[in-house]
């Protein structure tokens, strides 16, 4: 039975592309089959993240519009033959393609793949709706910021409307030296206030600044903090039961379990 | 006195119930008094206008229509069991359908608004008579209550108890830290700080708006609580 996520956010540039293709390449990882799909229509860059960009003949729109076959414009990935980038046209906006073709669109997808990735664009307006449109659950992104939160908290009633269940939170570069200093929110803060269910913490690491410049994802470095926890995450959407690490940004420290304060990730039970 | 209008909240929200038997024009003054004194309550909110069995001529409704345009609401729906009015209804480009009286929101003998869940950013909750939250209602959300707002939980957002006038409403909560408060026509932005850590209460006191601990409210104000 293949699973249609959508990972949003509402605000922009908290990492919704970064977290789409790293799960995607760690789910591949897994072994599994899986297709990422670029929704953020006239803005794409989930090829430019995962260094796929120049392999680009056709698109969603294209398939949309019956110019070519699913398949034709499926991209495969670099290093996992069962990892394909399905991406959005880059001439055209949002008003392209419907909720009810992104719904056609993702049925075709789980004849072939286990997991469907949807990276949806920033907002609440159509496009956003396109990409939640055909999804089975959604993963909500933040960072732990004010204005992060506020707009995840609007996603998370808009998703709750349109009856796509509970959502699972990721949060984002979480700097855990400024939290015990006080000048970060918490895991906690985030929390309380979005009262969803956690799926991973994603420490803030420098070096996904260049793993994405570079077009190569994060989980395939074993150095990178960033990447263990995106492959934890995986591992939780796949259905194992793994406690929350969270990567402290001084790799002289232990890494502090999360398990201890009483805050578990959920498995996909549901 | 017969009541020349009345305002319901339903299941498809606001419902106005004009008068079917009164003269219009006491009725329309009667609306535009009611709008004029609520008229924080109203903005914006879509309402069903129902007439009854009253037969509205064209002029009638552009009337009404005008009126409640001048307010900034928007009529979703005409009810009316006259068919008359419901194809001059159509004719101006309103939804029309004929009453439904079955319809009732799950509300309390009193007249409250039950809520059981997080209100989140972006959302809004209208009720003509007391709203009770039991959860969070987060900043960004709004909670616009024509009586009392209690929230079993953080209030962050905004909030306006006595919307359409009543200046003897209150607004609690067991952590009272909202955006803004609002109490009939008085505005109060929210003290910066920390949290206080245990209930508290809003109410109007004098010609302003009052906070304090609900022990000391409780103690000092009504000895009948």
């Amino acid at each position: 039975m293949s699973r249609v996520i959508t990972i949003t956010s509402g605000k922009g540039g908290v990492g919704k592309t970064t977290s789409t293709a790293n799960l995607g390449a760690a789910l591949a990882l897994q072994g599994l089959k899986v297709a990422v799909v670029d929704a953020d229509i006239g803005l794409r860059n989930l090829d430019v993240v995962m260094g796929l960009e120049n392999r680009i003949v056709y698109d969603l729109v294209d398939v949309v519009e019956g110019r070519c076959r699913l398949r034709q414009a499926l991209i495969k990935d670099k290093h996992f033959p069962d990892l394909c980038l399905l991406p959005a046209a880059q001439t055209r906006d949002k008003d392209a393609v419907t909720a009810d073709d992104m719904i056609a669109l993702t049925n075709q997808l789980r004849a072939e793949f286990d997991y469907v990735l949807i990276d949806s664009p920033a907002g609440i307006e159509a496009g956003f709706r396109n990409a939640i449109a055909g999804a089975d659950e959604v993963l909500i992104v933040t960072t732990p910021e004010v204005a992060a939160v506020r707009d995840a908290d609007r996603i998370i009633g808009l998703v709750e409307a349109f009856e796509k269940g509970h959502p699972r939170l990721i949060i984002n570069r979480l700097k855990p030296r400024m939290v015990s200093r006080g000048e970060m929110m918490s895991i906690e803060d985030v929390l309380q206030i979005l009262a969803i269910d956690l799926i991973g913490v994603v420490p803030d690491d420098e070096q996904i600044v260049t793993s994405t410049n570079r077009g190569e994802v994060a989980v395939l470095d074993r150095s990178s903090r960033a990447g263990r926890a995106f492959a934890e995450i995986a591992r939780r959407l796949a259905g194992e039961d793994v406690p929350i690490t969270v990567f402290d940004d001084n790799p002289g420290l232990l890494n502090r379990i999360f398990g201890a304060f009483g805050i578990r990730a959920r498995g996909s039970e549901r | 006195m017969t009541t020349l209008v009345a305002i319901k909240g339903g299941k498809d929200g606001l419902r106005l119930h004009l008068n079917e038997a009164a003269g219009w024009s006491d009725v329309l003054g009667a609306l535009r008094s009611q709008l004029g004194q609520g008229a924080q309550f109203f903005n914006g909110a879509r309402v069903i206008i129902d007439i009854g069995n009253r037969s509205l001529t064209e002029e009638q409704l552009a009337e009404l229509m005008g009126l409640m345009h001048e307010h900034h609401l928007e009529a979703s729906a005409l009810a009316s069991t006259s068919r008359e009015s419901r194809s001059a209804a159509r004719a101006a480009g309103v939804v029309a359908r004929p009453v439904t009286r079955s319809i009732t929101a799950p509300e309390s003998p009193d007249g409250a608004l039950f809520v059981w869940r997080t209100v989140r950013s972006g959302q809004i909750v209208r009720h003509h008579g007391h709203i009770t939250v039991v959860g969070d209602v987060n900043a960004g959300a709004e909670v616009v209550a024509g009586g009392s707002v209690v929230v079993w939980g953080r209030l962050r957002g905004t909030v306006h108890a006595g919307a359409l006038g009543d200046r003897a409403v209150i607004i609690c909560a067991i952590e009272l830290r909202p955006m803004q408060l609002r109490i009939a026509d008085l505005i109060a932005r929210a003290p910066d700080g920390a949290a206080i850590g245990h209930p508290e209460v809003a109410y109007i006191d004098g010609d302003q708006i009052a906070v304090e601990s609900w022990e000391r409210y409780r103690r000092s104000n009504r000895s009948d609580l």
